[in-house]
């Protein structure tokens, strides 16, 4: 079970020692249902930590999101390790960077944190509509149960979880230096009954569906930078010369960008549903990735994010890879 | 569709086999349509699947990528790699509805021009039963 | 001026179709699964039932990618796009149409921009007075700010039982609304509701910030650590100023395609790395430290310095979008004690 204390002693064990730079967890947000991400340097800002229902956001980003300025000459790079609070998917994002080498193991502490699903905020903000307080959420059984203002309120976890926590087949961390507490008994199974859905229609319908979707994209590149996985100091995306995709937004454009974006996630998404969270216009991201994620595990038998001696899938072929479609 | 409606395919051929391979077809007079703009490159393994994504964007009606036979790459492994990546971009461009019939690889060896000739005559006649690519064509749109 | 008017409810349809004969009409519509303000035709099915779009109405005078002439490689002459038509904006809330206000300062700072002036002069914004504020707006903590504010409005619209209200604001709007027949004089009783019901909305507010001395201590903060503090989880995606009404940077960019181009300009994003780099490869604000900070001194500093207006609405999309939660009213907050 959940122990805060725990987490928080831990914690400051952590950034007490003198080769860590800071862990990055998670913390009570200004309002509401949110939570934010949390950078504790000292022992006294880890207080600020949690863990509950609430936290959302894949930290893992975190890792490859810093900007790299150049070391002023006479002084020597920053190589302390960054330590990390990870939940299941989040550490298959780690996983993940291991095998890319976009990442050390020497350069991150993973800290644990076994987690029964966190919950989509949207879908709690529309049950508790208008909730300013900051309000918190713990997990009972098989419910999740919120403090509100006017009491506690009980709701099953079907009603709140989003689809790719319903679908979790890894709710312990993969990858660790150190297990919070007990790990728990996965529930999830996959069987990618939305995908095959809509590959059962035509063609046609299948792009009269995306087609919506795809033009009511901002390209406010959200989905890109809050991706653990997409971490090029150059994307291909924000390229002029030479431009792959030009920067106005309309239908063509942004199929392209959706195109570019799942693709590259081909064989390295770890379903964290991190794009979907975030887009403002509620873009069903996930279906593609998990479409490529279908077609990765079927017919080239590889799960990303779960071994970290594995090759990248793209860097890798078996000559006898399928080739029925080839003329 | 018009009758008169003639398909405007992309090729992207190796430079070892499938061009080689074209260039047999031409030179043994073998007549093949002349639909297709061959983009030479060196190896298939150098075609970033976002090509096919960017010739569809600029009007191609059909795309075909095509290289040596597996275990002929002049670089060993190339056209391994290359049909791992574009299995994938196939899958993802069918899914979000583009026809099957306008994604296209082959394997033509630099002694096939009459595999080629097939090849081509093949695409064409699927392009003209799907007619023109307008999902997301860049053709001003909005402009 | 000319007294309220009112419209039953059951006739907006048939309103909705008097003001689109002669014009652009954007109103906000379902797009997906968003409310968004789009041109209104006559299948689209029109929402005024909700807090606020999550895309704000700016682009019916200000599109995210917009045309500036088209040309063709190799000939010399250039092509304008066509001038636009009137355009009626109905339903935008009063922070929206504040926000344009503050905007048409931009544009028309040493010289009007001609294209966004095409547009804006020919839109008669008809507001819709804001009864259900959501819980992260602070649209009262602005001098002519409030959830039924008529600043940049042509029409204040509210929503009574069966009735709409109609005030019409300025010239524009008593003309807009002297060439509907749908319309009827509105009594007394039913203007008291109204005005009740705007005080009482203003009651609704939940969050405030008392904005004295921000805009003058803000550049004083330049090398605070507080930026750092602030800015350590923003992930650099472009929603909170895409989806702030008064952000209005923008790109410019040629696009060819064969023989074909043209000039056109989108909305950009100072929360981009892109958004400051050189051609040099120097990148004078190279984290989102710097980026943060500037989308701050911008609304809260430069924009007073130069405009004499708070770049800001408080319409709380930025706060309730935010993927992490960064919080303006929470940053400005920390200002506030450091000042």
């Amino acid at each position: 079970m959940v122990d805060l204390e725990k987490l928080r002693q831990t914690a400051k064990d952590i950034v007490s020692r003198d080769d860590v730079k800071h862990i990055i967890g998670w913390k009570q947000g200004t309002y509401g249902f949110r939570v934010e991400p949390h950078f504790a340097a000292e022992p006294d800002e880890a207080d600020a930590l949690t863990f509950s229902p609430l936290c959302t956001n894949n930290l893992a980003t975190y890792l490859t999101l810093a900007e790299k300025l150049p070391v002023p000459r006479g002084e020597e790079p920053d190589t302390r390790k960054v330590a990390l609070m990870v939940k299941g998917c989040d550490s298959r994002a780690v996983v993940q960077l291991l095998v890319e080498q976009g990442l050390t193991r020497e350069g991150v502490y993973v800290v644990g944190c076994p987690c029964s699903g966190v919950v989509d905020v949207k879908k709690v903000e529309k049950m508790f509509p208008d909730i300013l307080e900051p309000a918190q959420a713990y997990w009972k059984n098989d419910q999740i149960v919120f403090q509100l203002p006017d009491g506690e309120k009980e709701v099953s976890r079907e009603e709140v979880l989003p689809q790719k926590c319903l679908l979790c087949r890894y709710p312990n961390p993969v990858i660790y230096d150190e297990l919070l507490w007990d790990e728990v008994k996965a529930w999830g199974s996959e069987d990618y009954e939305d995908v095959k859905e809509l590959e059962a229609k035509s063609p046609e319908e299948r792009w009269d569906f995306w087609k919506d979707k795809f033009s009511s994209c901002l390209r406010c590149y959200s989905c890109r930078n809050v991706c653990p996985m997409c971490y090029c100091e150059d994307c291909v995306l924000d390229r002029l010369n030479p431009t792959w995709t030009f920067r106005s937004v309309n239908l063509s454009e942004n199929t392209s960008y959706h195109l570019a974006r799942a693709f590259h996630l081909a064989g390295r998404c770890i379903e964290c549903g991190e794009c979907e969270r975030v887009c403002p216009v509620d873009i069903p991201l996930m279906k593609l990735n998990r479409k490529l994620y279908k077609e990765v595990v079927e017919r080239f038998d590889y799960e990303p994010g779960i071994d970290p001696e594995a090759t990248p899938l793209q860097a890798s072929y078996r000559p006898d890879d399928e080739e029925d479609f080839i003329l | 569709m018009s009758k008169d409606y003639e398909p405007n395919i992309v090729a992207f051929l190796c430079n070892w086999c499938s061009y080689a391979g074209a260039d047999l077809a031409g030179t043994s007079r073998v007549q093949y349509p002349p639909n297709i703009n061959i983009i030479r490159v060196m190896c298939t393994g150098r075609v970033n699947p976002l090509f096919l994504v960017n010739a569809f964007q600029q009007g191609a009606d059909s795309v075909l990528v095509s290289g040596c036979h597996p275990g002929d790459c002049h670089y060993m492994e190339g056209n391994f790699y290359a049909r791992r990546r574009f299995t994938l971009m196939k899958e993802l461009l069918e899914f979000i509805g583009v026809d099957p019939r306008r994604v296209n690889m082959s394997w033509v060896s630099a002694s096939e021009g009459g595999k080629f000739k097939d090849v081509v005559e093949k695409l064409v006649k699927d392009a003209k039963d799907t007619g023109p690519f307008e999902q997301f064509r860049r053709n001003k749109i909005n402009w | 001026m000319m007294e309220g008017m009112k419209l039953q409810k059951e006739k907006l349809n048939d309103f909705l179709d008097g003001l689109r004969k002669e014009k652009y009409l954007f109103a906000p519509q379902k797009e997906g699964e968003s409310l968004q303000f789009s041109p209104v035709s006559e299948e689209s099915q029109v929402e005024l039932d909700f807090q606020n779009t999550i895309i704000p109405p700016k682009n019916a005078v200000f599109p995210q990618t917009e045309t500036l002439f088209t040309y063709q490689i190799g000939k010399l002459d250039i092509e304008l796009p066509e001038e636009d038509r009137e355009r009626v904006v109905l339903g935008i809330r009063p922070c929206d149409a504040r926000a344009m206000e503050i905007i048409d300062r931009l544009f028309s700072w040493d010289e009007d921009d001609p294209y966004y002036f095409d547009k804006r002069n020919k839109a008669a914004l008809i507001g819709l007075a804001c009864l259900e504020p959501c819980i992260n707006c602070f649209c009262t903590s602005f001098e002519d700010g409030g959830p039924a504010s008529t600043a940049g409005l042509d029409v204040l619209m509210t929503a009574a039982e069966d009735i709409f209200i109609l005030q019409p604001v300025t010239e524009k709007g008593e003309q807009l609304l002297s060439e509907q027949d749908l319309l009827e004089t509105a009594s007394d009783d039913e203007m008291k509701t109204v005005e009740k019901s705007h005080a009482e909305a203003a009651e609704k507010l939940q969050r405030k910030i008392d904005t004295e001395g921000i805009p003058q201590g803000l550049p004083g903060l330049w090398e605070s650590p507080l930026w750092e503090k602030v800015s350590g989880s923003c992930l650099g995606c472009g929603i909170c100023t895409y989806l702030c009404p008064t952000c209005h940077c923008f790109d410019i960019q040629d696009e060819v395609e064969g023989f074909d181009g043209r000039r056109c300009r989108m909305w950009d994003s100072c929360m981009f790395g892109e958004y400051t780099l050189h051609a040099s490869g120097h990148n004078p604000r190279p984290t989102r430290r710097e980026r943060t900070r500037n989308r701050i001194n911008h609304k809260y500093a430069y924009f007073v310095d130069k405009f004499d207006v708070i770049a800001c609405v408080g319409c709380g999309r930025c706060i309730n979008y935010c993927p992490v939660n960064i919080d303006i009213l929470n940053i400005l907050a920390q200002v506030k004690e450091e000042l």
